[in-house]
């Protein structure tokens, strides 16, 4: 499995939301992704690449593009693999 | 009581800290010892007590004021791939000066070490926790934050941070398995006294039902009980172990 993969199918099971709406996930654009839903999806993020994202990382992370750009730029995530 | 479990415990070369490695190995835990620097007799301490009691203490070495150091540790406990069962949070300085002559950089020290560190390594140790859908976490306060003693107020209020905190994440997290409990120990016989008159050590231990000091194992044993499975339904509460103030 890819990294985008891998990163689309944690949105898929921490929000219960079809693999090709995904991409336009914003934070609290839909019901599942509130704070206690962030916080799933940290986890399972976190856990899928093995990483601790900072705080204010975690803060930042209010879309799946956003995501992607954090994971890329900070934590060495490469989504081209 | 802990056989089985997994435990993290800052500051354990002295003190309150040495007494919880020995109470929580003597109870079957399997321990990462932290202590701030490594030292031959710290690496002898560990070693001798993993054989009296056949448990696995690794030592852990970083200064919990540095958060680079301090993540990168919990990272490294996290790939041994085991439950973190317990986080006991007791490392902690006290300083002492009246409050008009408390400076700012006391005042920040105390926070930096009594407090922000325990925020945020129970940040990140609570993050395999949530995996789990389990943990207990243990902060060592003090009687001080509830009392308040002269000379003492940075040190009382970064000790009372802990209990707000406590009480605030055993809310955030019950729902999830992870239940934090503060202890509030009175006067205890270790080094720390060193910076307490003797007037005020008489006073607190003239103002407790029993009259004496706590030995560090009498607050080791609570918090042994509090990391363990005995205490299920216990979360959220600050158990004074003071002798009856």
């Amino acid at each position: 499995m890819t990294n985008l993969e891998k990163y689309m199918n944690v949105f898929v099971n921490s929000f219960g939301v079809k693999i090709e709406e995904v991409k336009t996930l914003k934070y609290q654009n839909i019901k599942a992704w509130d704070s206690v839903g962030h916080m799933g999806l940290v986890a399972k993020i976190e856990e899928v690449f093995d990483i601790m994202l900072e705080t204010e990382d975690i803060i930042d992370l209010n879309s799946f593009e956003k995501g992607k750009e954090i994971l890329s730029d900070k934590y060495g995530v490469d989504f081209s693999k | 009581m802990l056989k089985g479990k997994n435990a993290i415990i800052t500051g354990t070369n002295r003190g309150i800290g040495k007494a919880l490695l020995e109470e929580f190995a003597a109870n079957g835990a399997n321990i990462w010892a932290h202590s701030r620097k490594e030292t031959s007799e710290f690496n002898k301490l560990t070693q001798d007590l993993s054989v009296k009691y056949g448990v696995k203490i690794t030592p852990v070495y970083f200064d919990l004021t540095d958060y680079n150091e301090m993540k990168n540790a919990v990272m490294r406990i996290s790939k041994e791939k085991q439950h973190i069962d317990c986080l006991v949070n007791n490392a902690g300085i006290m300083d002492g000066a009246l409050f008009s002559m408390t400076s700012q950089d006391m005042v920040r020290k105390e926070f930096e070490v009594n407090f922000f560190s325990v925020f945020f390594l129970t940040q990140y140790v609570t993050k395999f926790m949530l995996r789990q859908q389990s943990g207990s976490i243990v902060n060592i306060s003090s009687y001080i934050a509830l009392k308040g003693i002269e000379g003492k107020s940075a040190y009382s209020a970064s000790k009372a941070a802990l209990i707000a905190m406590t009480k605030t994440i055993s809310n955030e997290l019950g729902s999830k398995g992870i239940r934090a409990n503060c202890i509030a120990p009175g006067i205890v016989n270790t080094d720390l006294l060193k910076d307490v008159s003797e007037a005020e050590i008489a006073k607190a231990k003239n103002s407790s039902a029993l009259k004496r000091m706590a030995q560090p194992v009498e607050i080791a044993k609570v918090a042994a009980y509090l990391a363990s499975d005995n205490s299920s339904f216990i979360t959220g509460q600050t158990i004074s172990v003071d002798g009856g103030m």
